[in-house]
């Protein structure tokens, strides 16, 4: 399976909400919490844009 | 206590404010004698002026017309509540308008006197010590304004009638310093200056029982917490030879982070990233969708604005 790679460029006070948004459990890492953030934000807005259709 | 216990009563007549010291616990009412008045407003800590209410943090938090069950705030780095609003019977107020002044009215009407709201803060606050340089920003009660759709900030008339009142619960010792507003050839108090009346009360323990938590927070800093504590004292600006300077949190260090995605997740990520603002820059994109997405999950308020509790 073909991989992409993005360098997301963070500085050290995002880095610590990152750490902390991980300490409560949300993600077991940095990229797996980015990786949730995508999929949670890409459903959000299929979701909403399905609704956005049926009307 | 059960009841409410009033104090002291004023009426500040046309063309005068009031500087009021408010204890913590006392509840000061700002009453409609005749109706259709504006009452500008100022709020100093009591035992530290520079500690003030500020209107930018106000309208952050509660918009722009604050009303029943809102607080109003102290500036940075103190961004205290200072007072509650327990009672609003018009529930239209304005934090956008800045006081008017006298340069209001000989630029806009030629007038080389006239009542206006800075003039009549500076004046009630000279009781206290306080210049004109000390008047801020102003909570403007009963002020009926909005904003148009050039986004240019607007005033028209109010509906306030004899008996309306708002009512400010310190939550702090203060001086709170209220004004019969200048402005009689403008709509804001429908063009005519008229008394408003003021009542000084204990709160009674339903009163306090309203008044929702906030949170305390160590950034709430006071004159301990400045590097430089001490108030100015002379007007010219000098630099300081041993200044050296140190701000939080610097220098901003840029880490890099690799993120692998899937053919899938691409195909998400592609769906919504915000190409109309950073065009061909993933990195940028995907950087917006995480705090985007965090924002979504996390704040329970508005951007800025605290977690207020319920009473």
């Amino acid at each position: 399976m073909t991989e992409t790679i993005i360098k997301l460029q963070l500085n050290q006070q995002q880095l610590e909400l990152l750490d902390r948004t991980i300490a409560q459990g949300v993600a077991a890492d940095r990229e797996a919490l980015v990786r949730l953030a995508l999929r949670e934000y890409a459903a959000a807005r299929k979701t909403a844009s399905v609704a956005e259709t049926a009307r | 206590m059960t009841s409410r216990q009033v104090i002291s009563e004023f009426v500040i007549e046309p063309g005068a404010g009031k500087a009021i010291e408010l204890l913590k616990g006392q509840i000061l009412r700002i009453e409609q004698v005749e109706g259709g008045q504006c009452a500008d407003f100022n709020c100093f800590n009591l035992h530290d002026y520079k500690e003030f209410m500020h209107c930018g943090r106000t309208r952050t938090v509660h918009g722009f017309h604050p009303t029943t069950g809102t607080f109003m705030w102290s500036a940075p780095p103190r961004e205290r509540a200072m007072l509650y609003i327990l009672e609003d019977t018009v529930g239209r107020n304005d934090v956008l308008f800045p006081r008017c002044s006298a340069y209001v009215y000989e630029a806009a009407y030629g007038f080389a006197v006239h009542t206006n709201c800075h003039d009549i803060q500076a004046e009630a606050q000279r009781e206290y010590g306080l210049t004109p340089d000390d008047v801020h920003d102003s909570f403007n009660l009963f002020m009926c304004t909005g904003v148009d759709e050039d986004g240019h900030a607007f005033m028209t008339r109010q509906t306030s009638k004899p008996g309306d009142y708002v009512d400010l619960l310190a939550l702090m010792d203060v001086l709170a310093v209220p004004n019969v507003c200048g402005a009689d050839v403008m709509k804001t108090s429908n063009f005519a200056l008229k008394p408003l009346k003021l009542t000084v009360s204990a709160a009674s323990d339903v009163d306090h029982a309203k008044v929702p938590s906030v949170p305390i927070l160590a950034s709430q800093r006071t004159p301990k917490d400045f590097r430089n504590p001490i108030i100015k004292t002379d007007r010219p600006l000098r630099r300081d030879p041993a200044y050296k300077a140190e701000f939080p949190n610097t220098p901003i260090v840029i880490t890099e982070l690799p993120i692998r995605l899937t053919p899938e997740e691409v195909a998400m990520f592609n769906a919504v990233k915000r190409t109309d603002i950073y065009g061909d820059d993933d990195a940028a994109a995907l950087r917006d969708l995480l705090f985007s997405w965090w924002e979504e999950r996390f704040l329970q308020a508005h951007a800025g604005a605290p977690a207020i509790g319920n009473p």
